[in-house]
Order: structure tokens, then sequence, then C-alpha cells
């Protein structure tokens, strides 16, 4: 099934046009309420290394009382056809004829729905977080190598209906290095891979300050030490564009900032932990603005809901969590008990602006700007709908929920040609849920990975 | 099970009569409560108490906490107890009304731990409550009108205070009603451990056969009532059903980051499960398991001995690759243990992120006491039956925590701690409205700032 990157780049390309076209009939009726900036993406990646565009699997016939393609209406009574990893036909079961050769699996009235992305996440391997911060600034590391496939929080993933990961070093450094966009099942690791890069991670102010000198003690430092490895980073992509062009000689390969290249070529995003107000802020100022990367903020939480206007006209998605509420001591006049502060809904903030957070006029980030992340094990990888749970308690619009676990995740990441929806051409994610995804009381019954059945419950031992 | 507690205050309290506990969850079969709320535990008070105040709660779903709906119930208080439950109740003229209409009514949730809240860590509960400690609102916030405060204990023997604090905002008299219903110890104990547990059973059982033939004897002198051995006080009332005995072991998860790299050895697993019950059938009482990890691994032999368990659902720990048989935390071990005929209560995760077991405002939200309905709903996940879910915060916790007499339920003769909700109590988009303890209102969503900027 393996085929060059070349090929498999331009396969990938013709199903993301199918999968984009797809995309813009079942949202005609929906204007985008931000557009993601992604600098010129290209069509060809040089750098970046794309998971296989086939991966062996039955050909199956999913039947269950509702489907929630997430892109389109829900089906009633619908049936999902699968085969090698993909989507063939969705719909309803009175609309779609199950070809022969496709084994019927009748999930009765369960919900089928597309399997959750999260974009933080440090379990993918060995321990829990990892941190190799041998320099202020690490461009040269990567997790590629240490995704396990049989690591138990994947397997718990699983029963969670998480499917996809961006498996990212830890933010006890600066920039930590290269996240690995990877499903939690596959044969091999290989066979598991969406894309590497996933992104580049830089961890702001917050976590990063440890010990290491002096430099890097304060976001001074830490900005400065970006910037200086973000400009080399810039320097040898342009010199290799220049070379590319006739113009210059062939610039020398450097393994440590080859995948700065691939960042600056918009292949991938930067996704950056940041959270607090003037961190964010100085985050937008400097990677989007400044240094012109494609930028998704992750593990958002605290304040920064308060600069949503900046940072839906900079194009900057954001994935919030683990916290999911900013405790904002000048909430107001209490009743006497002493308490004065409001449990502010960080990703309400994020989504309304002014209507939950800072200024009343203040624009958000709208339904289309707005994820959730675990930031497992902070969070256990497998309560990734919780954190969808929480956010909707606190304020975010209840339809918002299921799109911040599925597709816009998979958006931000610029993976939603493959995963994110339930859509023909799409990988086979499916997982079936006893009933509304978001509530803590429904399980996963069957989770679906790339075609292949990855986890059924046992219920006398379900795995969570 | 439900052996009367001693009554430490002057209460004309009713008879309670019967047990909620003797009435296992019947389902669908269960016949209609008869009008009047129907409250098994207590005939309306025979004598007629003086009641100043009286407040009536009017037209809501009321949730009673064993599982079971009135729909437009009212619920009439009599100052700091419920005085009726049901249909057709006559209100007093000059009684306070709650318009409940369209809301959803339930007993203020007990929960079985919780700290940081109210109480401080002291070895004396009533020198270290706050009752204006802002943490209160925020629990109430969170429907948390009651929970088991703990000292000491966690011995070989059963020992330690407790008492049961009702979040009473500003009424520091009230607080604290229900003292020592609870005494702890911890498993495994070692072979020295258990004789020495054996041998003060045993001094505990002869002074108890004294007893009893000191009060047969027509002629006894009371200065010649025997005296109880040294050190057994605890162990009697245990053993005479006055106190609750808790058994945990070791840490439920170990280690950090919520358990994940934990294997059962060391927990509370099927070895030291056997040996709290062997402990519960040594003191001839069942006990409470304090988060066990494989009591699922046992279900009808926890039953068998009467116990109740706390359960944490979201617990992970790996099974023990190297063992053949059951092992490792399960999600349906809520389930499992119900289906058998277990109460259960539950708990929030610990060991990692997250909070634990309170109110603060550093965790991360569904992860501690803010949302306590979040690990109930984990129970139903892991397959509890949804209907009388409710339970595992009230009526359920209330036995674990002793306290079954006073709280946990919406029934006559009770506690007035009342939730009024604006959904079911266990969805994830349900706010409290407003609460009561002891028949007072002291929170309301619209009037504190922790969450009145929320519509929907």
């Amino acid at each position: 099934m393996r085929s060059s990157p070349k090929q498999t780049f331009r396969r990938l390309g013709r199903v993301a046009t199918a999968a984009a076209l797809a995309l813009a009939g079942a949202h005609a009726q929906q204007k985008p309420s931000m557009t993601i900036w992604y600098g010129d993406r290209p069509k060809d990646y040089e750098v970046a290394k794309l998971g296989p565009t086939s991966v062996p699997s039955p050909a199956y016939a999913f039947k269950s009382k509702r489907v929630l393609p997430v892109t389109a209406p829900p089906i009633e009574d619908g049936v999902v056809l699968t085969r090698n990893g993909k989507i063939l036909a969705i719909g309803r079961a009175a609309d779609v004829a199950i070809p022969e050769g496709f084994t019927v699996v009748d999930l009765g009235d369960r919900w089928c729905v597309p399997g959750f992305v999260d974009l933080h996440c440090h379990i993918a391997s060995e321990g829990f977080d990892i941190n190799d911060t041998v320099h202020q600034t690490n461009p040269e590391m990567r997790t590629l190598d240490l995704v396990t496939m049989e690591h138990e929080q994947l397997k718990l993933a699983l029963a969670g209906g998480v499917t996809t990961v961006n498996y990212i070093p830890g933010s006890g450094s600066n920039m930590g290095g290269f996240g690995t966009l990877t499903k939690t099942w596959g044969r091999t690791p290989e066979e598991a891979l969406v894309r590497f890069p996933g992104c580049l991670k830089i961890a702001q102010a917050g976590n990063p300050e440890r010990s290491s000198g002096d430099l890097g003690l304060t976001p001074m430092g830490m900005n400065e030490g970006l910037r200086a490895t973000l400009t080399r980073g810039r320097d040898y992509h342009l010199a290799w564009e220049a070379w590319k062009a006739g113009k210059g000689d062939k610039p020398q390969f450097e393994a440590g900032l080859e995948y700065l290249r691939g960042l600056f070529r918009h292949e991938y995003p930067v996704c950056v932990h940041t959270q607090i107000y003037q961190v964010v802020l100085q985050t937008v100022r400097e990677l989007r603005h400044e240094m012109g990367l494609w930028t998704v903020i992750v593990h958002g939480t605290f304040d920064a809901y308060r600069l949503s206007e900046f940072v839906a006209d900079s194009g900057v998605p954001i994935a919030g969590g683990p916290r999911q509420y900013h405790f904002d001591r000048g909430g107001g006049a209490g009743a006497g008990s002493g308490a004065e502060s409001a449990f502010r809904g960080v990703l309400a903030g994020w989504y309304g602006g002014g209507m939950h957070g800072w200024r009343s006029t203040q624009r958000g980030l709208g339904r289309d700007g707005i994820g959730v992340n675990t930031d497992s094990p902070v969070v256990p990888q497998q309560e990734l709908s919780v954190q969808a749970a929480m956010a909707v308690r606190l304020g975010l619009a209840d339809d918002v929920g299921i799109l911040a676990l599925t597709i816009n995740p998979a958006r931000f990441i610029g993976a939603d040609d493959r995963v994110g929806s339930l859509e023909v051409g799409k990988d086979a994610d499916l997982v079936f849920w006893s009933g509304d995804p978001i509530d803590p009381r429904s399980h996963v019954e069957l989770t679906v990975v790339n075609g292949n059945h990855a986890y059924r419950r046992d219920p006398r031992h379900p795995r969570y | 099970m439900n052996l009367a507690l001693p009554i430490g205050v002057a209460l004309a309290v009713a008879t309670i009569t019967a047990d909620l506990s003797a009435q296992r969850f019947q389902g669908r079969r269960r016949p209609p409560r008869e009008e009047g709320g129907a409250a098994p535990v207590a005939d309306a008070p025979k004598a007629e108490r003086k009641v100043s105040s009286w407040t009536a709660i009017t037209g809501g779903d009321v949730h009673i906490g064993d599982g079971n709906v009135l729909r437009g119930a009212t619920i009439l208080i009599g100052d700091d107890r419920i005085e009726k439950v049901g249909h057709d109740i006559e209100i007093p003229e000059k009684a306070t009304r709650i318009d409940a209409a369209g809301k959803v009514v339930a007993p203020g949730f007990c929960v079985v731990r919780m700290q940081g809240v109210a109480a401080g860590g002291g070895s004396e509960v009533r020198d270290d409550l706050n009752p204006f400690d802002p943490s209160i609102k925020m629990a109430l916030a969170a429907g948390i009108t009651s929970f088991l405060w703990q000292s000491g204990g966690g011995s070989n023997t059963p020992a330690g205070k407790s008492a049961i604090v009702k979040l009473a905002w500003g009424d520091l008299p009230s607080m604290v009603k229900e003292e020592n219903t609870v005494v702890s110890m911890r498993v495994p104990l070692d072979a020295s451990s258990m004789a020495n547990l054996r041998k003060l059973v045993r001094q505990a059982r002869d002074h108890l056969d004294k007893v009893r033939e000191f009060e047969g004897k027509a002629d006894a002198k009371p200065e010649d009532r025997p005296k109880p051995p040294q050190g057994v006080d605890d162990l009697l009332a245990v053993m005479q059903g006055r106190k609750k005995l808790w058994i945990s072991a070791g840490s439920g998860g170990g280690g950090g980051f919520g358990g994940m790299m934990a294997r059962p050895s060391g927990g509370f697993a099927q070895k030291e499960v056997r040996q709290a019950l062997e402990v519960a059938e040594l003191v001839g009482q069942g006990v409470v398991l304090d988060v066990p990890v494989e009591a699922w691994v046992v279900p009808d032999e926890v039953a068998a001995t009467g116990s109740m368990a706390i359960v944490m659902p979201r617990l992970v720990v790996s099974s023990d690759p190297g063992r053949p048989d059951d092992t490792g935390s399960n999600i349906a071990q809520a389930a499992i243990l119900d289906a058998a005929g277990v109460p259960i209560s539950v708990t929030v995760p610990t060991g990692g992120y997250g909070g634990g077991a309170t109110v603060g405002t550093g965790g991360i939200l569904g992860r501690d006491l803010h949302t306590p309905f979040v690990d109930a709903a984990f129970a139903v996940r892991g397959g509890y039956p949804s209907r009388k879910a409710l339970r595992i915060l009230t009526l359920d916790a209330a036995r674990i925590s002793g306290a079954e007499r006073r709280v946990g339920s919406i029934e006559a003769g009770k506690d007035a701690d009342i939730l009024i909700l604006d959904g079911d109590p266990l969805n994830y988009k349900t706010f409290v409205q407003s609460a009561l303890v002891n028949g007072k209102v002291v929170y309301r969503k619209d009037e504190e700032p922790f969450y009145r900027h929320i519509q929907r």
C-alpha cells in the first residue's frame, strides 16, 4: 500500500479538492463566522510527510439510528459505507443501496459521530510529557519517532471517541520541537500517521520559565529567543526558495532548520500554548503578523478571550482547555458573600466576544474559530468530550460543542481533507455513541479508525 | 442497617419507622406513592411541633432522592425541616411561597468527601468552622448542601472523628448537628494487626455480653453497670451499628497523573477488598469501601456483608498483564455493585491535576466539586441506571455518611436541604437556581456573581 510521497501528495490533493467542494456545498447556506489565515499553503509539500491515502479495511455498511456528519444536517436512520479506510457513501438507509460484499454492522439506536480531533496531546509515547530543553529553542526536536500505538492512553482515547491527536512536545520548553498528527489506532505508526510535522510547538509565558540561565526567564527573553530562531529559519527557507527560482547558490542542508522551512512554506502551522492576555497579544503579533506564520492557539485558558476581536481579525483560531474557566475577580457585586468573582467560560468569551467577554461591542471568533483540547494527560485523553461539555456549560453555544471536537480543530491543523466530519472521500473514522456525545453519561459502543474496528465496548469491563 | 443514631438534638423528631434502604429500587413496578409525599421515613410528627415560619415550594418536579419523581408537587417546610411532600397539601396562609413551576426540585447533594470548604482540617470541627467562607457559596452553586468532614482515623483499628457539615451560610450553630457518624481504618492489615483487631473485637463482644447480662438482672444496681474496656469505644459503636466504618487502602490511584501509570499492587485491589469484607464479618456490620479498585470483581461478596462503596468512576488502574483473572479499575464498577444490591456514592478523580474534592479556583472544570454530577454521570456511562442515578449524590451518599436520618432525600422529617434547578440535575447544562439549607435560601444564582452571567 506504500506510495511515493509525490504520489501521495497528488492523490491527497484530489481528495482535498473533492472534500472542499463537498464542504462548500454543505456550508453554502452558512457564511463562515471567521476566516482562518493559512498563508499561501502549497499544493505540493516539500518538507511535510503525509500518511497513507489508503489503509486496508473491509467493506462495511454501518447502520445507526442517527448519523451526525457535522458539516451537513443530521441523518435519521442512516448508513455509512466504508472500504479501504475511506467513506464511500453516506445517507439515509432508504436511499443508500448496500452493494454486495459489504458486511452490515447494525448499531441500532446509537449515534454515529466523526472521531474527535485533539490538537494538544502529550501522551502517544511512554511517559507523559516531553521536554528536551537542550537549547533555549529546540527546532531540531520531533515527536515522530516516539509514537507508540500500544500506548495505554491511546487505547483509552478510542473509548472516549478520540481518533486523531496532535502529539506535541511539552510546554516546559519555549520552542519544544515538532509535533506529529496521528490517528490513535493503527497497525503501525506509519499507517496511523496523518501528517508530520503536525505543527511546530511553541509554549509561551506561563510554563517554560525554568532555570536554564538568565535568558528566557521572562517573556522578554523568550520572545527574543523565538524571534532569533525563527529568523534563522526564515532566512534558510528564503535561501531555498531563491535557489529554486534560479537565484543564488544551493543552500547547505541543515537538519535543525529543515522543518522551520516547511513552517515558512505554510505546509503546517505553529501551535502555540498561550493563554494570558499580554502573551496572546505578543504571540499573534510576533508569530502571525511579524513572521507571517499560519498560527493556531492551543491550550487557551485564562483571560485572553478579551482579545477575541484582534485574534479573529488575524485569522487565528483557538483550541481551548483544559481549564475552561477564567476566575474573573472583577466580576461584579456579590450578595454579601465577600466573593465578587465570576466563572467566565473561556470559550464562551472567545466565541461571543463582547457577549461573554470584555467590551460589549467586541466581536468573537464565532462558531468556526473554536476548538477544545485536553492537554492530556492533564485531562485524560478520553475526556476530550467533557471539555466540550464544560465549555457549553459556561456559555458556549450548544451547537458549537460538537464542531469544537471535530471539524473545527481539523481545519485549524489543515487536516479537514481527511478528518473532522463524515463525508464521502474522507477517512472512515466513525464513533458510535449511546447518545449525545457531549453528555458524560453517554458511552462509546464502537470506534472505527481508517475503516477498521479499533475499540468495541465490553459492557462488563468497558475501557472508559 | 439503619439503626437509630443517638439523637443529640432536642427535636421532636418523627420516629423513623421505615428504611428507604429496605425498599430496594423496584423500577417501574413500584406502586405510586401515597398522597402527602408518602415519605416512608416519617409519619407527620405526632405531636404538633411549634413552627415559627412556613415555606412552601410549589409546582416543581420533585426528585425525592431515591430515583422517583413527583411531578408538580408541593414541599411544605416548617422552619428547618420538611413537614410534608406531595400533592393537595394545605399551605398555611403565612407561608413564604417559592414558585418552582417548570423547574426541577432535588435534595441537596451530600458529598462523601470535600476539603477546604467551611471547615478546616483541625481535630475539632466546631472549633474550625467558618460560616462566611466564600467557598461555601461556590459549593452551594454546585448543589452541595452538606458533606462529611473527617479527621484522624485511617489506622489499623476503627478511629477518627467526623461530622456532617451543613453549608448553612452565615448560621454557625446550624452547621453541625450530627457528629461522629463515621470512623475509619485502613487495609491491608498484617497478621499481627489482624490478630489485634480480633482480640479487640473479642473484648468488645465480652463487654456486650456482660451488659446484656446486667440489663437482664431485675436487681441490677446502676453503679454495677459494666465499664467498656479501654480503647474499644469506636469499635463498639461500629459493632452496634451506631457508626459506619469506612475502610480505605493506600492510595486509590497511586502515583501522579491520575494514576495513569499505576498497577493494582498497593491499591485497593481484590485482596484488600476481601480483607475489608473480612473486617465487616468480624464486626458483624456492613462497612463502607472507600474507593476500591477491584470491588467489581467480587460484587456478591460485598453485597453479602451489607457493605456499601464510594466509587471513583474515572479512576484508571491498568489490568495486571501478568494475571489471568480480572484486575484493574473498571468504569462499570458502580453499575456492577449496584446490580448486586450495593449502594454506592462517587468521588472525584484525585492524584493528578484537577483540584480534587474541593471547589477551588485553580482546578480544571469537570474534574472537581464544582460539578459533582460529572462523576455520577460517569457511573451512568459505566452502566449505572440513569433513572435513579441521583441517588448517588443524595440518598446513598447520606447513608454512606451515616446521615440518612437528616439529609439525602425530600421526605417529611428531614432537614430542608433542597435545590431548585433549571433542568435534569445530572445534565451538564443544568445550573442550581437556588439552594436551601435548613429551610433557608442560602444561594441564588441571580444574586451571586459566579454564574449569573450565564443565561440560556
